[in-house]
């Protein structure tokens, strides 16, 4: 638990702002410890642990936001902050259009913390790097591979939220996550192969068990290989053609072409500038066919286990399970209290999220999830007379509205007359968002519905890291773009 | 709770930030440096500013922060390493990090690679400060806002941002080795939104006077308005005209992909194998300089080595890739003052790339030009082939058809799939002034507007 001075400085930084003429106030303390190994070819390259703490003060005067955070953490320094928060409020009333106006939300006294058996940061450094370094040589054991690289990460995130309203929430959230990556370099081309996912493997809200069974040394070898035999293999053709992908790239296809589109502040225009709006707009819901009938999309914040899961979000709103895109209609946005106003809604779905105690919490996505379907992969691919199957993310980009995408994987196969065939380097696909989830006709079932952490999403000025995750099984999708060459 | 830290040199001002100053960082190095360590690192940062977001018109996120952070790199049986950091100075928080740094160097395994830490050197001079920029108050910022907004017509919302900031780093190592150095920055970034179209401008600058934010505001509208009413355009090899920003961005892709010494030395760099070849246009001249006049950087790096310039690219011939101290030991050379704070996985990288301008104006460049399209900036570009350096990417905020030497109007925005030292291979010419450009994942660089023939988009959009 927080002690007395934290919460006693969250209420006077909430009193000193109410005084200097706030309607609305709230602190948000916030302490972060990390750990972070990196090993690559057998030699420890880094080993480092991290600890941060401040709070930061957020206020609405006369409907204008202002916000100022500090690390110096003492009664003089959250006076002053609180005051210069209402100070930078006030300066940006001349400037409003349109004031501010929050959702309702019953103010809740909680607290909630990541379910973990086992506390990563207790688990001794030695046999950290000991799994890391029987990983690293077992990639190394592969002739051919130029750079291993192994690698582990840890967060523990401790925050306490007191508003104005009355709302006193404390959470502590714990994420862990670990990967390999096997590089294989040639005169020409570099390929790689990440297990059990690019980004530096696979995250999860849990504790070392989830490093525990994850089996990093079991498929080093298998996927140094890959990487090594990606040289002599066919270059991915181009052309259009059916495609199945797997949840290690459906997922990402997920977070840039429906979570980023749905979070109601690039609707709204709030990150036009930045990482750009949306081509969804408001009056789409219930109109817009976002997909085929097989796409139902959900945002959950209460996925046990999923990186993105919390039990309140940044403005004290539960966190729940909400259809997104129903049977292919888009049905919700992500929505804060200060947006979902703004097109009627009653009350945030509760996605504000801060990185950190010194900027301001935004609409992220926790997890945004593709729900499952019926097939399976061995029914798409053996069912599919000509396609590729794609694995493992490599490269991303979408454009400011996030219709045209193209995406690159690590590694593919041919699929020709319903089996895989020969491996192909260099694979990537491009697309339009609706047409391409229009064309999904079959997705994996439940039992090959996995959930990956995405542990490096960006957003917002200053920029912000958000931890985030999807759920995806399999996916087929006809007529895709592949091939495309520079 | 973590320790406390409170305070700087003497009462904190309402607004700006405090200098904490080299003797208030000296004391918590004298704790960081500790004693049962064969060798210590402590490196230090104190940063304050503000940041008024805009959109709609309209003043929508308006923050300031405060930041202290600590990082102690222990060094135990000559080379066992560990890096532990903080957000405190107060002596028992400093020494909890240093104890923490201890005992991950004791459970590592020795690096035979560790190049030692640097010893005391000279620095250059770097005027790098600007008291009226770390003293901004909220009301200046907004007032630059309002500057900006006021260029507006009323069909067109602005969004974007003024951003002040003020920073101090201080670096001690058991060596003997004291480097600190003070900063300020003033960015602006302004987006006119019309109907169909939009355009954009952008100024970093270390101090605010230096910003004309009225005159990007005008620039923003302007292509706004020249912009409207795209016309579809099919995608295909077009000789575009890339303005500062968009030639910024194959800059910074390039630094990541390959202007540093460790992709290098791995062989996985465009540059590996290169050195002394011609690989780009001999109009071509590209460097990280960190302590050029107009450049952003410190006088030293992360590991406080003295800065330098390096040329990495010289009228097309590859000439050098950028050092660390780990780098450079493996290679048997110096390091250039390019290292990262520790623990570095990334090797070094050149933070402060400029590319040389030439000797057309934008308008000759134009005007030179019988069919193209004039390119304002590229938007969420990534790796699609690293060492070939073929990205792909965006067009956004302004893309012009060229037609019979003139910007005639405005197109849809292209997708682009390219190879990036191809492009600079092709470069038919130059501008002649340049400007520094942020990118979307990396920092700032310092380009011109650049001709190039042949470059390849690979698709298009709707708006």
């Amino acid at each position: 638990m927080v002690d007395d001075e934290v919460q006693a400085l969250a209420e006077r930084a909430i009193d000193v702002a109410r005084s200097a003429g706030a309607s609305y106030a709230d602190a948000r303390y916030l302490a972060e410890d990390s750990e972070s190994i990196d090993v690559e070819n057998g030699r420890v390259e880094g080993v480092s642990r991290g600890s941060d703490a401040g709070i930061g003060v957020r206020v609405l005067v006369d409907g204008a936001w202002g916000f100022a955070g500090t690390a110096l953490l003492g009664k003089q320094e959250v006076e002053r902050v609180a005051n210069l928060a209402v100070e930078i409020a006030r300066s940006s009333r001349p400037l409003l259009r349109t004031a501010v106006r929050l959702a309702d939300e019953p103010p809740v006294e909680a607290f909630w913390e990541t379910p973990v058996d086992e506390d990563p940061f207790t688990v001794s450094l030695d046999e950290k790097i000991d799994l890391l370094l029987k990983a690293s040589a077992e990639l190394q054991s592969v002739q051919g591979l130029t750079i291993a690289q192994t690698s582990m990460d840890f967060w523990r995130r401790h925050s306490f939220l007191a508003t104005s309203e009355g709302a006193r929430v404390e959470q502590v959230v714990v994420q862990s996550g670990a990967g390999i990556v096997a590089l294989a370099v040639g005169d020409r081309e570099v390929q790689q192969r990440s297990f059990p996912n690019s980004f530096r493997g696979h995250f999860a809200c849990k504790g070392y068990e989830h490093i525990r069974s994850l089996d990093l040394t079991g498929n080093a070898a298998r996927i140094a290989e890959e990487a090594v035999a990606l040289h002599r293999a066919r270059e991915c053709p181009s052309g259009l053609t059916t495609i199945v992908l797997d949840p290690t790239q459906l997922c990402l296809q997920v977070h840039e072409s429906v979570g980023h589109p749905l979070e109601l502040d690039r609707v709204l225009g709030m990150e036009a500038a930045y990482a750009g709006t949306s081509f969804v707009r408001p009056d789409d819901r219930g109109k817009l066919h976002y997909g085929s009938d097989q796409i139902t999309v959900t945002c959950d914040s209460t996925l046990p286990g999923a990186l993105g899961s919390y039990g309140y979000d940044d403005e004290g709103v539960p966190s729940r399970r909400e259809v997104l895109i129903e049977n292919g209609v888009f049905r919700r946005f992500l929505s804060s209290r200060e947006t979902a106003p703004v097109i009627g809604e009653a009350r945030s779905n509760g996605t504000m999220r801060a990185d950190g105690w010194g900027v301001i919490p935004l609409i992220r996505m926790p997890n945004i999830n593709l729900e499952p379907g019926t097939s399976s992969l061995e029914e798409m691919i053996g069912t599919t007379d000509d396609g590729i199957y794609m694995t493992t993310n490599l490269s991303w980009s979408i454009d400011d509205k996030r219709t045209n995408f193209q995406f690159g994987t690590e590694i593919a196969w041919e699929i020709k007359k319903g089996k895989l065939g020969k491996m192909l380097r260099n694979p990537n696909y491009a697309g339009k968002t609706v047409d391409f989830w229009s064309s999904c006709d079959a997705l994996g079932g439940k039992d090959e519905w996995k959930v990956y952490g995405t542990p490096n999403c960006g957003k917002g000025q200053p920029p912000q890291v958000a931890r985030v995750a999807h759920g995806t099984s399999p996916g087929r999708f006809r007529n895709v773009q592949v091939g495309v060459r520079g | 709770m973590a320790s406390k830290v409170v305070g700087g040199n003497g009462p904190i001002d309402e607004h700006s930030m405090s200098l904490l100053g080299a003797d208030r960082f000296e004391e918590a190095a004298r704790i960081g440096l500790g004693d049962g360590v064969d060798g210590a690192l402590v490196l230090a940062f104190h940063s304050a500013g503000g940041l008024t977001r805009f959109a709609s018109s309209q003043i929508h996120q308006n923050t300031w922060r405060e930041t202290v952070s600590i990082a102690v790199m222990a060094v135990v049986d000559g080379n066992r390493i560990g890096v532990a950091a903080g957000s405190s100075l107060e002596p028992d928080a400093v020494r909890a990090t240093l104890d923490a740094a201890k005992s991950i160097a004791r459970v590592t395994p020795a690096n035979p690679d560790f190049p030692g830490i640097a010893g005391p050197a000279t620095y250059p001079d770097a005027k790098v400060w600007d008291d009226a920029t770390a003293a901004t108050t909220p009301a200046e910022r907004a007032d630059g806002v309002g500057r900006a907004l006021d260029e507006f017509p009323a069909n067109i919302e602005g969004a974007g941002f003024i951003e002040t900031t003020a920073n101090e780093v201080f670096i001690a190592g058991s060596t003997g080795l004291r480097a600190y150095a003070t900063s300020t920055q003033a960015g602006c970034s302004v987006m006119a939104i019309a109907e169909n179209s939009s355009g954009f401008a952008e100024s970093v600058e270390r101090k605010l006077s230096s910003l004309d934010v009225p005159a990007l505001a005008e620039r923003a509208v302007r292509k706004a308005e020249l912009g409207r009413d795209p016309a579809d355009i099919e995608p295909g090899a077009y000789t575009v005209i890339l303005e500062p920003a968009a030639t910024s961005t194959l800059l910074q892709f390039l630094a990541y992909l390959g202007f540093g010494a460790k992709a290098f030395l791995e062989g996985r760099s465009f540059m590996a194998g290169k050195i002394g070849q011609k690989i780009m246009d001999e109009k071509v001249s590209i460097m990280d300089d960190p302590i050029a006049p107009d450049a952003l950087g410190l006088p030293f790096d992360f590991e406080g080595t003295p800065s330098s310039r390096v040329v990495l690219v010289d009228s097309g011939v590859a000439r050098d890739v950028v050092w660390d101290r780990t780098t450079a030991k493996k290679a048997g050379r110096e390091s250039t003052g390019h290292g990262l704070p520790p623990p570095n996985t990334m090797g070094p990288l050149p933070l402060n790339l400029r590319m040389e301008p030439g000797d057309r104006s934008l308008e000759q460049l134009v005007a030179s030009t019988e069919r193209g399209l004039l390119v304002t900036r590229f938007h969420y570009a990534n790796v699609v082939s690293e060492k070939e350096t073929v990205l792909t990417g965006m067009t956004r905020d302004g893309t012009f058809a060229i037609e019979d030497g003139k910007v005639a109007h405005g197109v849809k925005n292209l997708r682009f799939t390219q190879n990036a030292v191809e492009a600079l291979s092709n470069v038919e010419g130059v501008g002649d002034t340049t400007e520094t450009s942020t990118e979307l994942f990396f920092g700032g660089s310092r380009a011109p507007a650049i001709k190039v023939r042949d470059f390849k988009f690979s698709s298009s959009t709707t708006h």
